[in-house]
């Protein structure tokens, strides 16, 4: 005949009679104290203020109305931005603007010629050495100037053939 | 102190966390028995116990200070101590040590014990350190996780929705793991009676 579950039941209850020795819990705890206090001393002070820090951030509580101001200041940020009151990006499509209108009047040609002077990317057989300018500017070709070219590992991109992997 | 006379958990672990190690002690006091018998019943082994028991209270105290009281202390510890041993018996492999000179000798008189062994049953006639022998080598038959719900169950009479507290698992599987534990515990002890 096979045990009955209460008779098995009853049979786990007696496991709880398997206690220790009498004094056992007293003599663990200091034996508990003993291991603290070797912990706290070899335990270095970054990793007690680390300790610290981490049950600090553990206790700290986030106070239930602050998650109702963040939402109402990025409401208010939200609504600020999206009505065109102020926009972080009007001032860098202005300082862009006028960087075109720089580039493209005469000041700004000569700018541009000195920086292909610069780069090494000059055709010095086409300079003017009339009297007319006595400075040395190179005449410059719209081509020279209207597009950059983009090098690749010390190569020109537009020499790259196309199934080069 | 006697148990029934210390202060309540909530201000142990509140003046715990002022830095009040009496307190502590305390709690020490309180649950160190229950917290070493389901260590004990769960690894079998003195000597592990005793060492698991000192690093589940060593790992509360480092951590008390994050206790927001969400459950108990009690479900605390508890699952701290049941996390620490399953994965200390999973390192440790199947070695285990029975070591029963431990019981303690009121077993002989409870009446539970002389109930059991005065009735008509299949184990009567096996003395008691045999059975208790015999009881805990079908145990650690089981897997750690079907121990501990056994342990926290049958041996610590711990109701199944603190049991699933303490797991974090839904009650139903509390139960679907104690009825599976039952059936294989009895299976072995089966076994030993028809040797």
């Amino acid at each position: 005949m096979m045990l009955d579950e209460q008779q098995l039941q009853k049979l786990l209850r007696l496991k709880r009679f398997e206690q220790p020795p009498p004094g056992y819990f007293d003599r663990t705890l200091n034996e508990f104290h003993r291991r603290q206090r070797a912990e706290l001393l070899k335990r270095s002070a970054l990793q007690i203020w680390f300790e610290r820090f981490v049950s600090g951030l553990w206790s700290f509580r986030v106070p239930t109305y602050a998650y109702g101001a963040a939402f109402g200041a990025f409401l208010v940020a939200a609504t600020i931005v999206g009505s065109g009151v102020w926009s972080p990006y009007r001032e860098t499509v202005e300082n862009g603007s006028n960087l075109a209108r720089v580039a493209s009047s005469p000041k700004g040609f000569e700018l541009s010629s000195y920086r292909l002077a610069l780069s090494g990317d000059l055709d010095w057989s086409k300079f003017d050495r009339s009297s007319v300018s006595p400075r040395v500017v190179p005449v410059l070709r719209p081509s020279q100037t209207a597009l950059p070219r983009y090098v690749l590992d010390g190569r020109p991109a537009s020499y790259e053939a196309s199934f080069s992997f | 102190m006697d148990d029934q006379n210390l202060p309540d958990d909530e201000t142990l672990v509140r003046r715990t966390q002022n830095g009040d190690t009496r307190a502590f002690d305390l709690l020490w006091q309180k649950y160190s028995p229950r917290i070493y018998s389901l260590i004990y019943n769960m690894t079998a082994n003195h000597e592990d116990s005793n060492d698991l028991l000192l690093e589940v209270f060593a790992k509360a105290y480092r951590s008390i200070k994050g206790f927001r009281g969400k459950s108990s202390f009690y479900t605390w510890i508890h699952a701290i101590a049941v996390n620490m041993t399953i994965n200390f018996v999973k390192k440790r492999g199947r070695r285990f040590q029975l070591s029963l000179d431990d019981i303690d000798a009121n077993v002989q008189n409870d009446k539970e014990l002389i109930d059991l062994a005065a009735t008509n049953s299949p184990i009567r006639e096996v003395d008691l350190s045999e059975l208790q022998q015999r009881l805990n080598e079908a145990m650690m038959k089981l897997s750690v996780e079907h121990r501990a719900v056994v342990t926290m169950f049958d041996v610590q009479g711990m109701p199944h929705a603190e049991i699933a507290k303490i797991l974090g698992i839904p009650e139903a599987t509390v139960r679907s793991r104690l009825f599976y534990a039952h059936r294989q515990l009895q299976n072995y002890l089966e076994e030993f009676r028809k040797k």
